[in-house]
């Protein structure tokens, strides 16, 4: 046997190998017209998150099923990083789901690549006064509609006050407390408790800490066009103060702070787990952090909203709810949106999982009987009102990649392989790339 | 001689190879009725791996190498760019980060899971009491080593709490976590590919155990000392074993992924220290929908690996001994 022919069966060994992502794809799929109202239909109904989602958002299912039982629908939910490589695959593959739950960043990647109906269409199927006006125009793109806001959340500072109890270090006053505040009082927790509890966990590696850092400084991430509109400075600033509490003690080491940034549930971070005073996330995780911490915790609001120009907190819509373009049935999928909205039965076994309700009659209805977390979190959001003064504007397409880039510059930041300067100057040139 | 394994389609580089190498069979001079009915069932029988092949792989690799010149998102019909993507590979400076560290890892744990495999196959060649049960505990870890399991073990193994550095506290050490530390990261990853050693530990095994006894009395018989029989008999005679492992662990270590995509949360960091090629193109495909731009990424490590491929087998002629 000659070298020749093995040569050449190793090629194709090679070639088998090697590819697994390119697939074939046609892109026929014209829209069906919508059915009959009396037509047995089988609806799909996409989301990610957790085991008790999934109950909570069944039994809203099961209500659906109930009103109309000529409709059926079928959940399908994956953990989060999983949801976007299959929900790209199924796009692609002509089988997206008809209700697709979408998160800001990506919904624009979609709608803007025509993979979502205009839900403005289907206005007489979905009510959409009662819904939070905070919130509903980030659904907007192009001037279509293609989400609907779940709910509404914000971004907190959480805090253990056992912790600062064991510390001996005072909670500090949310309503005037500085960055340096901030820096100073982790710093603090830490010495006192000779390391054994950090001050704060690292948050660098936060889009939304950073925007609102940026919105205090009269800035923005992104403006209404979708450019960065942030000045390298406050980037700079950012990282500077990352550093301040990587060297004061105030968070762990930074390897340690780089595998947290990638720990996902809520249960095995250090503020879960009792070994850090503070820790920033958002509001509709405190039951999952409360949970797991397995005492009280309170939500303060984020450092130096009344330090610079102005405030810089914000709403967020939890999530969104939108339509693929490609569904066979338009209607009844705009059904279940309206539904899963505005349908007090929804309402009652969603709660505020979703992020506090959009619509605001509900909203209201609900707030008299939510368990202690959910009233936490709706005081706060309450609270907060009189700092929120305006909502950022959508992100651009392409916005998605910036939760990776600015993870993986944070890093470089905290293990001194750039400096805050350099990290901003290339944060601003990838993210100028990803969006562009 | 020695029997010298050959490369057949479609092995996984972790398994053994056949014990003998397929014999063609003597073609019939005049073929009978039955011979034809034969035949034709035959192909039946193999429809269906035929239209797998054609419909799973080589239909998706055509396409992957026409999207290449196109921008796809998944989302929309692809648009023709011509060489675009290939033109905007010389400037992607993560792609530049993403070859490093891939040559890297390929240059440093090739050799020493190679140099490991060979001692140890050395070792147990000598007589080892038990030898079969030692064969199958150094062969374990290469069944487990491609494994998500094994990649979230490593990552509690080396983490910063993990074990290896509550080892070290012990002696009073306070060490760094290595997975999620820029210069370690790597590294942690080699040693997780080298102590996969087993799958060339047992084909040297193999062909050391070929290797005629008489040439080793002869060489005895010339008082030739123990590392002279082992450069001088053994090395040569285990030329085409090596060369075999060579180009097998060169081509899986190029296409590593499960390992990096776990231990690095699918990220390739900290900082993109273990940003694998095959992680890169995954991360451009389904993270940032340039499906295009991924195919021809796709096919430049074809070509890399075809090209490391045929520098071995030129360089194989100066070096492997066929014994004839």
């Amino acid at each position: 046997m000659g070298g020749r022919r093995r040569r050449t069966s190793l090629a194709s060994v090679l070639a088998v190998a090697l590819l697994a992502g390119g697939c074939g794809s046609d892109d026929g799929g014209g829209d069906g017209d919508a059915a009959g109202s009396d037509e047995q239909v089988t609806l799909r109904f996409a989301w990610w998150g957790s085991d008790e989602r999934r109950e909570l958002t069944e039994a809203a299912i099961a209500a659906f099923e109930e009103q109309h039982p000529n409709i059926d629908v079928q959940g399908e939910y994956i953990e989060w990083s999983g949801y976007w490589d299959r929900l790209a695959t199924q796009v692609a593959a002509n089988d997206a789901p008809d209700v697709i739950t979408q998160e800001e960043r990506f919904l624009r990647e979609y709608a803007g690549r025509g993979a979502l109906l205009d839900l403005s269409e289907y206005e007489d199927t979905i009510d959409l006064s009662q819904l939070d006006p905070l919130v509903t125009g980030s659904g907007e793109v192009d001037g279509g509609l293609y989400g609907l806001p779940t709910g509404v959340n914000a971004y907190v500072v959480y805090a253990n006050p056992r912790l600062f109890d064991q510390a001996g270090v005072e909670l500090p006053d949310d309503a005037t407390w500085t960055w340096d505040d901030y820096i100073r009082i982790a710093n603090e927790i830490t010495a006192a408790t000779g390391g054994e509890i950090v001050g704060a966990m690292d948050y660098g590696g936060n889009e939304a800490g950073l925007k609102i850092l940026a919105r205090q400084h009269g800035q923005e991430l992104y403006d209404e066009d979708g450019e960065l509109a942030l000045e390298p400075a406050t980037l700079a600033q950012w990282w500077e103060y990352s550093l301040q509490l990587r060297d004061g003690g105030g968070t762990p080491q930074a390897t340690l702070s780089a595998e947290q940034q990638d720990t996902g549930s809520p249960e095995q971070t250090l503020l879960g787990t009792n070994r850090a005073a503070m820790a920033w996330y958002w509001s509709n995780t405190l039951a999952a952090l409360s949970g797991a911490s397995g005492g009280e915790l309170r939500l303060l609001r984020p450092p130096g909203e009344h330090e610079r120009e102005r405030t810089g907190n914000y709403y967020k819509p939890a999530m969104h709810y939108s339509v693929s373009a490609r569904t066979e049935h338009p209607e009844e999928a705009a059904m279940l949106v309206d539904f899963l909205l505005n349908d007090p039965a929804a309402i009652d076994a969603v709660r505020s999982d979703r992020g506090l309700p959009a619509n605001l009659e509900q909203r209201e209805r609900i707030l008299a009987d939510l368990n202690e977390h959910q009233v936490a979190e709706a005081e706060y959001l309450a609270q907060i009102q009189e700092d929120v003064v305006d909502a950022p504007p959508a992100p651009p397409v392409g916005a998605g990649q910036v939760v990776d880039i600015i993870k993986r510059l944070n890093i470089e930041v905290l293990f001194d392989r750039l400096s805050p300067d350099e990290a901003a100057e290339q944060f601003i040139n990838e993210v100028e790339a990803a969006t562009g | 001689m020695t029997t010298v394994p050959t490369f057949s389609r479609g092995r996984a580089p972790g398994e053994p190879p056949p014990a003998e190498p397929p014999r063609a069979p003597e073609p019939p001079r005049r073929r009978s009725p039955l011979a034809k009915r034969e035949g034709r069932v035959a192909y039946l029988f193999l429809a269906p791996w035929f239209v797998g092949m054609v419909l799973i792989t080589i239909g998706p690799i055509l396409a992957s190498l026409y999207l290449s010149f196109t921008e796809y998102s998944l989302l929309q019909p692809p648009e023709w760019l011509g060489l675009d993507n290939y033109r905007r590979m010389l400037e992607d400076e993560r792609l530049h980060t993403a070859l490093r560290v891939t040559f890297t890892y390929v240059l440093v744990s090739v050799p020493l899971q190679l140099a490991l495999a060979l001692a140890l196959a050395f070792f147990l060649d000598r007589g080892v009491r038990g030898l079969a049960v030692y064969r199958s505990i150094y062969y374990l870890p290469s069944l487990l080593g491609g494994s998500v399991a094994i990649a979230i073990l490593w990552r509690q193994i080396f983490g910063t709490e993990g074990l290896i550095n509550q080892l070290l506290g012990l002696v009073g050490i306070e060490g760094q976590g290595w997975v999620s530390h820029p210069d370690h990261a790597l590294s942690t990853l080699i040693v997780l590919n080298v102590w996969t050693f087993g799958a060339p530990m047992v084909i040297f095994l193999a062909g050391l155990r070929q290797i005629p006894a008489m040439y080793y009395e002869a060489a005895d018989v010339d008082g030739a000392g123990g590392f002279t029989k082992f450069w001088r008999i053994t090395v040569p005679l285990l030329t085409p074993i090596i060369f075999f492992n060579l180009v097998l662990q060169i081509i899986g270590s190029f296409q590593t992924f499960t390992q990096a995509f776990i231990v690095s949360g699918g990220t390739g960091g900290p900082a993109d220290s273990t940003l694998f090629y095959t992680l890169y193109t995954y991360q451009r495909g389904f993270g940032s929908f340039e499906m295009g731009y991924a195919s021809a990424l796709a096919w430049v490590l074809l070509v890399i690996i075809a090209g490391f491929t045929a520098v071995n087998f030129l360089a194989a002629k100066r070096w492997v001994h066929y014994g004839d």
